[in-house]
């Protein structure tokens, strides 16, 4: 493991932030933290990376229980809200960031062209930031974090507020970084992000983890139900019951010409629906099968996109 | 070796933010150049009318007179300034006479001095003067206690007085002299409210907080930004001190170097003040608000712009870092006491490493925790 939360907890005046947190983190994965806002997921990650400390609970880095400058070395964090230097270049603000995490001469300067060339800001590097669009600020963001080549990569939201050419940029940077061996812990507010580039998922709610898997793995164990629509051009009284017989199959109702048929998750037993119906001429067919949204609504109870930011 | 590379990473890159909003340095640059020459010229008239020392006038200093042979030997030595004109007289008048501004100051007979609220050029040579007889005196009484001979310290007698004249000679000292100093000081001091946006970026903005995730020392980080604070208002202060050198004709006499010196350790408080406010206060907002109030204070009751007489405090804010300053900058053009003078200097440095430690200590604790 190379993060390990254990009951952490952080207060805030009379507000739980963290309220006994357990999280891990393994080598080599994207984890994708999924959380409503005020759920903690900024806080997790201040504890995490030395800006606030716990109020009671065990957080273990790299196997090391407190937060030394070796681990931080091997960390990149990734803020959510943009943290440069707006009026130095683009190359000022990797190269300084590069030298505090301790890279230095030669090395720096090849660093900083590789991770210029890597975010698609070769062409602007001795431009300010001042200068840029969103999209090219939080390439910017993600660049002082990465120059130090860390071994976890933690990125806080990094695609808030940007064009959909940058997103694809940076989710496909973080893919391919991973497929170089960083660990990346990845925030969002954006299920289809999280679905995208992660390969676990930890949804978190009033300062805890409520649910840790795979995306699959995660709405099969919340969503027990999929629907079917069939559109059919002359439905006989006797359909639904037929549809009805077929393993898996909760609910058959038909009005007009619309069939909507409820199964459990995963029961695979579309074709046979299909086959049923087809000799009353299908129109048309459409599947609605379970989401992490679907499966994030049914464990919170809220909306993951009810507001911008995360206050805790 | 890590924490030097660290402080001098923070340094230049911090050194390099300063200078890197072109439109900022520009109002840097030029207001204190002109608000120099608006109060020493335009305006000197209007702040000031009574003190204002013209040509063919001289130095007014009221001698409290009671049958002391030390007043008598302050007479003969104030009597050998040209430009100074004593008179003998009892305390009521005395200080009718500084209110209606017919003297600039009022020696006592313990050798205190009384100053009006409002300053200016002519108060402090006056006082200036009075300082150096104060350092001769003592010269001379301890001379006679190890039984040397006092008439050897004539030298040192003369030497005071020229110093005094000396720049008196060559032309009439204006407003524009007094304001000078008095404004370069005031310039220092608020260069630290320029110094808290160098802290706010660097340790509590996103910014901040991200190289606090960094493996960066605090004291290399606080130190590298102090640094770079300092020097940019530093290099900002001596734009000015040229400007009005070589432009305006300030006369900064003779010890140049006491002077920059000075100057250097009026900036560098201003930006450990700044650091201290802003690690106390947890805002820079509210860094900002106290500091404004705070040297506002102590430039218009040390500088002596407005007419505000605080009575016993009066006393107090003589050790306010501006009042250090011009004790020491006007003593080193007009002679003043060298003891009072290296005093003052080193309380200046004093004061900055006290509030060094407090912010040191405060940041210990308070960075992003």
């Amino acid at each position: 493991m190379i993060v390990t939360m254990t009951d952490v907890v952080k207060r805030y005046k009379n507000q739980t932030a963290l309220d006994h947190l357990n999280l891990t983190v393994k080598q080599g994965e994207v984890i994708g933290l999924l959380g409503p806002n005020g759920a903690g997921k900024s806080t997790s990650i201040r504890v995490l990376t030395g800006l606030t400390n716990a109020d009671a609970g065990k957080v273990t880095l790299f196997g090391a229980d407190k937060l030394g400058n070796d681990a931080k070395r091997r960390i990149g964090t990734v803020p959510q809200d943009l943290a440069l230097y707006e009026t130095l270049s683009a190359r000022d603000n990797i190269e300084y960031f590069g030298k505090l995490y301790g890279v230095h001469g030669s090395m720096l300067k090849s660093r900083v062209d590789e991770t210029l060339e890597i975010l698609g800001l070769s062409d602007v590097a001795n431009k300010a930031p001042k200068k840029f669009s969103g999209g090219m600020k939080r390439r910017l963001n993600i660049g002082c974090a990465i120059i130090h080549k860390p071994e976890l990569l933690i990125l806080d939201e990094p695609t808030v507020g940007i064009d959909p050419q940058s997103r694809n940029h940076i989710l496909d940077f973080v893919t391919n970084i991973n497929k170089q061996g960083t660990t990346v812990l990845y925030t969002s507010h954006y299920m289809e992000e999280v679905e995208r580039v992660c390969s676990r998922v930890c949804i978190m709610d009033e300062g805890r983890v409520i649910a840790d898997g795979g995306v699959a793995e995660l709405t099969r164990s919340v969503i027990f139900e999929e629907t079917v629509t069939l559109e059919v051009k002359e439905p006989a009284p006797s359909l639904p019951e037929s549809i009805k017989k077929v393993q898996g199959v909760l609910h058959c109702d038909v009005q007009n010409r619309i069939v909507t048929v409820t199964s459990t998750a995963a029961s695979g037993n579309i074709a046979r629906i299909l086959e049923i119906a087809a000799p009353y001429v299908i129109l048309g067919v459409s599947a609605k099968k379970a989401t992490l949204e679907d499966a994030f609504l049914a464990l919170t109870g809220k909306k993951l996109r009810d507001g911008e930011g995360d206050s805790l | 070796m890590r924490g030097m590379r660290d402080f001098l990473t923070v340094f230049k890159n911090s050194f390099k933010y300063c200078w890197s909003d072109r439109m900022g340095i520009v109002m840097l640059l030029a207001f204190p150049i002109l608000i120099i020459f608006v109060l020493g010229n335009a305006l000197s008239g209007y702040i000031s009318p009574e003190y204002d020392f013209e040509e063919g006038e001289k130095i007014g200093i009221a001698v409290i007179s009671e049958t002391n042979s030390e007043h008598n030997a302050l007479g003969t030595f104030l009597k050998e300034i040209n430009i100074i004109n004593v008179i003998y007289t009892d305390n009521l008048t005395a200080l009718e006479l500084l209110e209606d501004g017919e003297v600039n100051i009022i020696v006592g007979t313990d050798l205190s001095v009384t100053r009006p609220p409002v300053g200016n050029l002519s108060t402090q040579i006056a006082m200036s003067v009075v300082d150096s007889y104060s350092q001769i005196s003592a010269a001379m009484e301890t001379a006679i206690k190890n039984g040397e001979n006092p008439a050897e310290l004539m030298p040192l007698i003369e030497s005071n007085i020229s110093v005094v004249e000396s720049p008196l000679g060559n032309r009439v000292p204006g407003a524009i002299d007094y304001y000078a100093v008095t404004m370069l000081v005031m310039i220092l001091m608020f260069a630290g409210t320029n110094g808290l946006n160098v802290f706010e970026k660097g340790l509590f903005s996103q910014t901040g907080a991200r190289t606090l995730t960094t493996p960066v020392s605090k004291p290399a980080l606080i130190g590298g930004l102090l640094a770079a604070a300092t020097v940019t208002a530093y290099i900002q202060g001596m734009i000015t001190f040229l400007f009005s050198w070589a432009v305006y004709g300030v006369y900064w006499g003779e010890r140049i170097h006491l002077v920059l010196l000075t100057l250097f350790g009026v900036t560098l408080f201003s930006q450990v003040f700044a650091i201290f406010m802003i690690l106390l206060l947890k805002s820079p907002n509210a860094a900002m608000g106290g500091m404004q109030c705070i040297i506002w204070v102590m430039t218009f009751v040390a500088g002596g712009y407005v007419k505000i007489d605080f009575g016993e405090m009066n006393n107090v804010f003589q050790y306010s870092p501006n009042s250090l300053a011009h004790t020491v900058i006007f003593g080193s053009i007009f002679g003043g006491n060298e003891t009072k003078m290296m005093s003052d200097l080193a309380l200046l440095f004093v004061y900055s490493a006290v509030l060094f430690i407090l912010a040191f200590l405060l940041g210990k604790r308070r960075i992003s925790k």
